[in-house]
């Protein structure tokens, strides 16, 4: 079954051979492909450690500290997620678990350790906080590309410039989104979602990117909120590709007991 | 009236901790339009992350609550929950073992009396690839209700869940050995609590519960309680996941959680009890379903025609949960129990026009709003009861104003047409409570 790849990073590498081409691509579908894959499907599986900084629009100021492992069904298709808190201290032992379908509703459980309860969670809308930041649980797992309309609009030296429109525009709060897109790792390196007046409320900037086992990977990124104030930094560090996660992790016998062994780092 | 000493509580809790906030602290420029990144410096981050952990973590938090009853009732004060808690967690994790603690001291203004609590000392271990195994104090949950309990045996804190505390309150900790199988077949549980843990029931206390002897719900003059028999407990789960479905099969062999019986004095007993039951949840029509089962059989009542000792039952429960809009979601659950022999019963009761009704059914209704990027968390949940007549709605609002402080407050309103049934004998108990936590 390990025929998949897999996340660790919300934004990780490329799972196809790097710097085939300097010349330009000209196929929206296949920048659009490419740049998912090199955001969310580096390496058959991953983990790696997370922590956010949320600011508030009165600067108030909150962390989240997490570790991540992800594996790959196939590229660019399913992917199960498992995030485990550490911080602050009133999530400490929560652990969240995502399996992300291609074709269907993503299956989410939420355990909660207080309570020793696995909760399944109903909510299909994706586009919601991911535990109290900026981030929507969409930019966690990634927005799957078939949902939008894309078209390339500008090819720069250093960037492929799309513009994407919902085909469900009552399903999402953006009319329309801008991505600038690396010609050379494919990773979106800025998005901007405009709202009905036309205005940008949301931008998502990566800050670094790093070369992790031959996949560049965007290590730092931040999401802020132009209009009413506020952002999320997010960064990510002691990322591994490859690491041989067994499938059966992701399930309830791992939320209730954490496997200590793949959440420690050069676990594998 | 012991009202005012709580809210005293709580004002000392702000004064203790109110100076060491490190969020206020903060500057609160984030960056400049240019460079978004400048304002997170390192140090920002009160935990950096090339620290390696270092001996035990500890973390927690303080707490002070106040509740109190709208009505006065007689053996009782209006206070319902006064207190003030200091939580202590801890873990130990080794190469093979696990151990967590978690530990709190209670001072509790209702009974005067403070008191130290261990709500979970467990080592977990595995001892094979396909087992896992955690002994020791801990909290167990399972089943597929909300707030609705069928084949969770495990016992539950009814009291601190009727007085305002968080709802991880209600369910109580037990001293049990817990063994797990996992094969690509199915799923089991095992949990064996040598020394049985019953429910912490209402006993006079704190609130008021119907009182057969006198005709009338009222809290006794001194306390009603059960002795707990020294036996054990068993219970198990089967269970598999297929694909999105989540199946299960449930039993327990024990005692009534609460003591509903009566010996041949009068006195509360807690009578036997085994059971079966399943479960299903899965996703349906943008939401999720589930469908839950059990039969309790009342094993020292196997006729059901001894007054003083419970029936045995069936339960059933439906439920259906789904995202109504962006960040409210929306539950209905429906719930029935149907009592065996209930002619014997009628039979024999000493009062039959207050015995139980064959059919006793339940609706619930969750609503639960989260606002402000979960900050401000607002629930409504309401229990009616077609057959019994009586309600209980329970309407809550929690605000986590950063990672440290968080201010919850909300009802608990119980109502019914008669005097004896489920809900309705705890009218006189309805109350509001408030609770102050930080988080350390």
């Amino acid at each position: 079954m390990n025929t998949g790849k897999w996340i660790v990073t919300l934004f990780a590498g490329i799972a196809l051979p790097l710097g085939a081409s300097s010349e330009a691509l000209t196929e929206v579908d296949e920048i659009v492909e490419r740049a998912n894959l090199a955001a969310y499907y580096s390496g058959e599986d991953g983990r790696s450690e997370a922590r956010m900084m949320i600011e508030d629009s009165q600067g108030r100021r909150q962390l989240r500290q997490f570790t991540v492992l992800r594996r790959n069904e196939e590229p660019g298709g399913d992917q199960d997620y498992m995030v485990f808190f550490s911080r602050p201290s009133d999530v400490r032992g929560t652990v969240f678990l995502v399996a992300k379908h291609m074709d269907r509703d993503d299956d989410r459980w939420l355990y909660l350790p207080g309570l020793d309860l696995v909760r399944r969670i109903s909510a299909s809308d994706k586009r919601t906080s991911f535990v109290g930041s900026h981030f929507y649980y969409e930019d966690v797992s990634g927005r799957n590309p078939a949902l939008d309309e894309h078209r390339l609009v500008e090819t720069t030296d250093a960037h492929y410039v799309l513009e994407s429109t919902p085909r469900d525009p009552a399903a999402v709060e953006f009319v329309r989104y801008v991505t600038r897109v690396d010609r050379e790792t494919f990773l979106p390196m800025k998005t901007e979602y405009y709202d009905g007046q036309d205005r940008v409320y949301r931008v998502m900037e990566v800050a670094q990117v790093e070369d992790v086992q031959g996949y560049p990977t965007a290590t730092r990124s931040l999401i802020s909120m132009p209009l009413e104030g506020g952002s999320t930094l997010m960064e990510f560090r002691s990322i591994e590709y490859d690491v041989g996660l067994p499938e059966d992790i992701f399930s309830e016998r791992y939320l209730r007991q954490p496997p200590t062994r793949w959440l420690q780092r050069d676990g594998g | 009236m012991r009202f005012a000493p709580a809210v005293l509580f709580c004002s000392g809790l702000l004064l203790f901790v109110g100076g060491d906030d490190p969020a206020l602290a903060k500057d609160p420029g984030a960056g400049t339009a240019d460079d978004p990144f400048t304002g997170f410096e390192e140090a920002d981050w009160d935990d950096p992350w090339d620290e390696e952990p270092q001996g035990l973590d500890w973390s927690g938090f303080i707490e002070s609550a106040a509740g109190a009853r709208w009505n006065d009732v007689s053996n009782l004060d209006r206070l319902t929950l006064g207190e003030f808690r200091v939580r202590a967690e801890t873990r130990h994790v080794a190469e093979h073992y696990r151990i967590d603690f978690k530990g709190e001291l209670l001072w509790d203004q209702v009974v005067t009396d403070l008191d130290a609590q261990v709500r979970e000392l467990a080592v977990s271990f595995t001892p094979a690839r396909f087992m896992d195994v955690k002994i020791g104090r801990q909290v167990l949950t399972w089943g597929t209700g909300d707030l609705l309990f069928l084949n969770d045996l495990f016992p539950k804190d009814f009291v601190s869940f009727f007085a305002g505390r968080d709802e991880d309150y209600l369910k109580s900790a037990a001293d049990t050995a817990r063994v797990s199988f996992y094969t690509d077949v199915v799923n089991l549980d095992l949990a064996w609590t040598p020394d049985f843990a019953p429910d912490d029931y209402l006993y006079g206390e704190r609130f008021v519960f119907w009182n057969p002897a006198l005709g009338a719900a009222a809290a006794p003059a001194t306390p009603r309680r059960a002795t707990a028999p020294g036996d054990d407990e068993f219970a198990l789960r089967l269970f598999r996941t297929v694909g999105p479905t989540e199946y299960a099969i449930y039993g327990y062999d024990g005692r009534w959680k609460q003591p509903l019986g009566a010996d041949a004095d009068g006195r509360p007993i807690f009578p036997r009890l085994r059971s079966w039951g399943a479960s299903v949840r899965t996703p349906w029509l943008g939401g999720l379903f589930n469908a839950e089962t059990a039969f309790y059989d009342s094993l020292d009542d196997p006729r059901g025609d001894d007054p003083r000792i419970p029936n045995s039952e069936l339960r059933l429960l439906l439920g259906y949960e789904q995202e109504l809009v962006r960040n409210l979601t929306g539950g209905i659950q429906l719930y029935a129990e149907r009592i065996s022999d209930h002619d014997r019963l009628i039979e024999n009761a000493p009062v039959p026009a207050r015995a139980r009704e064959e059919w006793r059914s339940v609706a619930t209704l969750r609503l639960t709003h989260r606002a402000w990027r979960d900050a401000l968390t607002s629930s409504l949940f309401i229990f009616v009861s077609p057959s019994d007549e009586d309600f209980y709605l329970r309407p809550s609002i929690n605000w986590r104003r950063d990672d440290h402080w968080s201010l919850s407050g909300g009802v608990n309103l119980f109502g019914g047409r008669e005097e004896h049934t489920f809900f309705g004998q705890l009218e006189d108990n309805s109350n509001g409570w408030f609770r102050l936590r930080y988080n350390y």
